[in-house]
């Protein structure tokens, strides 16, 4: 029998709600988190907003915050929503063979120290003494050891004992996204029994801003905050930096049947592609996304018609809006025109690797919830944009199955298909390693 | 979920390495690699290649299309434009997947959305030198340096696409760009463990009918600022910058010397490989990653390291007595080394005295993620000449390729043994190929 995977726990820590049912109230009640941005002076910075997590700390999941002070913003987001997750699914109940457990996550690349970093190239320019010298001196040891982008997934493996495999990935945009695919194909192949998978993210310091910055690709609204991410609209200008996590527990159907969890969604479809067309673009027609997206159609057994509700990646820049909405009508032909589209990261702003994560959730609260989340500014339509975003007020849907797409800097897409659990599904060929 | 995805679905694919491609301290073609490593050790240290490593661990590459060998005309136009788009683990990245597309003859005819890239990488890599201009501009008349002017005088000095040059997945989306490969495209971001991790996920790619090939590699420096920080940080690498001779050295105790390289393989479904005449150079039987952390740092490796081991020797359906060869980790360090000789003696009881053990970080050194791509490419091109290299220091490990009698086989299999200090395994198995 195909071994099917479904969700039994979710966490998420974003600017609009640090738990999922706060999460929830967010978004259908349109709660936009872009503010000033405040994580570090960016008084003189051409973008002076982002969309930040505040007022909240890991003291809510019964850590002792003191304990993660030296860890980067995304390690403690990913701690905060794997616990929530676990919490949710019982794990500490239960009784779960721990080399089956593992944790696939999405974390970013958390940029050093910046002040250290500077002051360093700033002193080796000055010294006979290189960078390593004087790096060495300066930067704190026990802090930069944190500041690598599988440390999360390490410290939830150490916490939740999971001795399964523990990986991360970064592929920009789509990290977290593929995460959760990946590790829902670890399920079905029968390597592990239970994953915690997901991503966390932020790119609120000087060397994001900065990255960012020089990419043109955020918009420089900072007069307007909660106006400033404006999907699929016209006058949009660009994305503004978020951060958050939300991470799951992914686990095979039948064990999570076993020990009496509560089933929230059934993963079933998953698409990954790529672009191959230039480094700083997505091609002009989308052709990527157009294949992560109906790979994930076929893999889920599922027609276009048959899909309730897309969470785009919908940015909020000019590029990729436009082409996004080429490529879901590549993908669902005119059954794109039917289907409610709407963009979160208008209420989220871009949590970067960690932004297919939290729409996931999004998607799962859909399921629940019969509510999709709307298009916030979507004030004036453009022409090249003309699907249905949903804007500015939530829809009530009844949503049986709900795809969520993800495209990154450097071409790469995946999209994930995520689908109400029923008891019947398609018996499939099993899956094994040998021949 | 469907583990079958389309018209090419077939769980009991096999999955065989049809091209490899390695830039190494020890030569930058496999050719000169494997001259390198059968070199008895004290020859070894004499040619330029070893000369090379004993004095900075460097790979002789430096970037240049002349590095990037024979490529058909429109390859290496396209890549002289990408080139300085990448950083130097990218470069030696794509540098190895190119000689590895280009040994499997994979790319005279392919389709390519069923060609797809999974590499293993390290950290975003911020390099000193792209902010000297930035930093220099945010210095008073005194020479000080102000970080509060860096919003207005630094960050426009910073070169529009440095965020991209540096980003870890840049590797796969270089090789998909310049190969047209537009199937999954993924890059985990697990240290030492990566590689295996990226093999598992490539195999998985192919069996579950997403591709019929997959380019899948890693690469990796501990050379350069900030990732030789990292690796001092975890005491992975000796603090003399490598300029020492790790036979000899008394001031940096066994740890090796930080290096850097990329090694990349061709993964193919057999059936295909065999349609179009592809040479064989082995088979990927198993590959599986562990974790136990939390725990005493050396033996929670060797526990997570017998893990991984023993459920990859599963997926091989393998016994232990019939390994031909074990590629240990062999990072030097005792307390690393006593947990890893444990590992295999559990995992292989009896039959670990008869199996010859060999690791060559002693002559490689250590390259973060990029080493087991290297590691696993010498054992390969072992099994292909059926005899093993020497190996420079079996400190504790139950044997080593030489006997008295001369060399051993490398036999019909092999396990490749990677670990992390934090508490993480993995285990690759790779078998001569049998109809």
């Amino acid at each position: 029998m195909e071994r099917r995977v479904v969700v039994t726990g979710i966490g998420c820590v974003t600017p609009i709600g640090t738990s999922p049912d706060d999460f929830a109230s967010g978004l259908y009640a349109g709660r936009i988190g872009v503010g000033r941005l405040t994580v570090f002076d960016a008084s003189q910075y051409p973008v002076q907003i982002a969309a930040e997590v505040h007022d909240w700390d890991l003291s809510s999941v019964g850590e002792d915050p003191t304990v993660w002070r030296k860890c980067p913003r995304q390690t403690r987001f990913a701690i905060g929503a794997g616990l929530q997750a676990a919490l949710q699914a019982g794990l500490s109940d239960a009784q779960i063979d721990p080399v089956r457990f593992g944790v696939y996550l999405g974390c970013g690349e958390p940029f050093e120290d910046f002040t250290a970093f500077t002051q360093a190239v700033h002193d080796a320019q000055k010294s006979e003494k290189t960078f390593l010298d004087h790096a060495l001196r300066i930067f704190d040891p026990d802090t930069e050891r944190e500041y690598e982008p599988d440390m999360p997934a390490i410290h939830l493996a150490h916490i939740l004992q999971a001795q399964g495999p523990v990986a991360n990935c970064v592929s920009a945009c789509v990290s977290s996204t593929q995460a959760i695919g990946e590790a829902s194909r670890m399920i079905q192949f029968d390597e592990v029994d239970v994953m915690l998978c997901g991503g966390a993210h932020s790119t609120i310091n000087p060397f994001g801003v900065t990255g960012f910055q020089r990419l043109s690709a955020l918009s420089t609204r900072n007069d307007d905050p909660q106006g400033a991410v404006r999907p699929f609209d016209a006058d949009r200008d660009g994305f503004v930096i978020g951060e958050g996590a939300a991470l799951f527990i992914v686990e095979e159907l039948e064990h999570a049947r076993r020990r009496g969890a509560e089933i929230l969604g059934e993963v079933t479809g998953y698409g990954s592609a790529q672009d191959a067309y230039r480094v700083t673009d997505i091609h002009p027609e989308g052709r990527g996304s157009a294949t992560a997206m109906q790979r994930a159609l076929q893999n889920a057994g599922l027609v276009p018609d048959q899909i309730s509700y897309i969470n785009a990646h919908g940015t909020g820049t000019p590029l990729n809006d436009r082409v996004e909405t080429m490529a879901i009508k590549q993908a669902f032909g005119q059954q794109a025109y039917r289907i409610p589209v709407s963009s979160t990261k208008s209420m989220l702003g871009h949590a970067t690797t960690a932004c297919g994560a939290i729409e996931l959730a999004v998607c799962l609260l859909s399921l629940r919830s019969g509510v999709i989340p709307p298009t916030m500014n979507h004030d004036s339509p453009d022409p090249d944009c003309d699907l249905d975003y949903v804007p500015r007020q939530p829809r009530e849907v009844s949503c049986r199955h709900v795809l969520s797409n993800n495209v990154a800097f450097g071409g790469q897409n995946a999209a994930l298909i995520v689908s109400r659990y029923e008891e019947a599904s398609p018996a499939t060929v099993p899956v094994s390693w040998a021949a | 979920m469907s583990s079958n995805n389309n018209r090419h679905s077939n769980q009991d694919r096999r999955i065989v390495i049809t091209g490899i491609g390695v830039v190494s301290p020890m030569g930058r073609t496999v050719g000169r690699f494997w001259e390198a490593l059968t070199h008895p050790l004290d020859v070894a240290t004499k040619t330029d290649s070893g000369t090379a490593l004993r004095a900075s661990g460097i790979a002789h590459f430096d970037g240049r299309i002349e590095d990037f060998d024979d490529l058909p005309a429109p390859t290496r136009k396209t890549l002289r434009k990408s080139l300085k788009l990448m950083n130097r683990e990218t470069q030696m990245g794509v540098a190895a997947g190119q000689q590895a597309l280009l040994c499997s003859r994979l790319l005279e005819r392919y389709e390519s959305e069923r060609v797809g890239v999974c590499f293993g990488a390290g950290n975003v890599s911020v390099m000193p030198e792209d902010f000297n201009s930035a930093v220099n501009a945010c210095s008073d008349d005194q020479g000080e340096f102000e970080m509060d002017r860096w919003g207005t005088d630094g960050l426009s000095e910073i070169a529009p696409l440095w965020l991209l040059k540096c980003l870890p997945n840049m590797p796969t989306c270089h090789l998909a760009i310049i190969n047209d490969l537009r199937g999954p495209n993924n890059t985990i971001t697990q240290r030492d463990v990566s590689f295996a991790l990226a093999i598992a996920e490539a195999c998985r790619n192919i069996k579950c009918g997403d591709a019929d090939a997959m380019l899948v590699g890693a690469t990796g420096t501990t050379l350069n600022g900030m990732n030789l920080i990292h690796a001092r940080l975890e005491d992975e690498v000796c603090d003399d910058s490598g300029h020492c001779d790790r036979q000899r050295c008394h001031t940096c105790g066994p740890k090796p010397f930080p290096a850097e390289g990329a090694g990349a393989l061709v993964l193919e479904d057999l059936h295909v490989a065999q349609q179009r005449g592809a040479h064989i150079y082995g088979e990927v039987l198993g590959s599986s990653s562990a974790a136990f952390i939390g725990h005493d740092g050396a033996s929670a490796c060797g526990r997570a390291l017998a893990n991984a081991m023993r459920q990859s020797l599963r997926q091989a359906r393998l016994s232990p007595a019939v390994i031909g060869h074990i590629h240990a980790h062999g990072l030097g360090q005792p307390n690393m080394q006593q947990a890893e000789s444990r590992a295999i003696a559990d995992v292989f009881g009896p039959a670990a005295s008869d199996t010859p053990v060999v690791a060559t970080k002693g002559r490689i050194g250590h390259a973060c993620a990029g080493t087991e791509a290297m590691e696993v490419i010498a054992s390969l091109l072992a099994l292909e000449h059926d005899r093993l290299f020497p190996t420079d220091d079996a400190g504790g490990l139950p044997s080593s390729g030489q006997t008295e009698d001369g060399w051993n086989t490398a036999g019909d299999s092999f396990l490749s043994l990677s670990m992390f200090g934090r508490g993480l395994g993995s285990s690759i198995v790779v078998g001569a190929f049998r109809e």
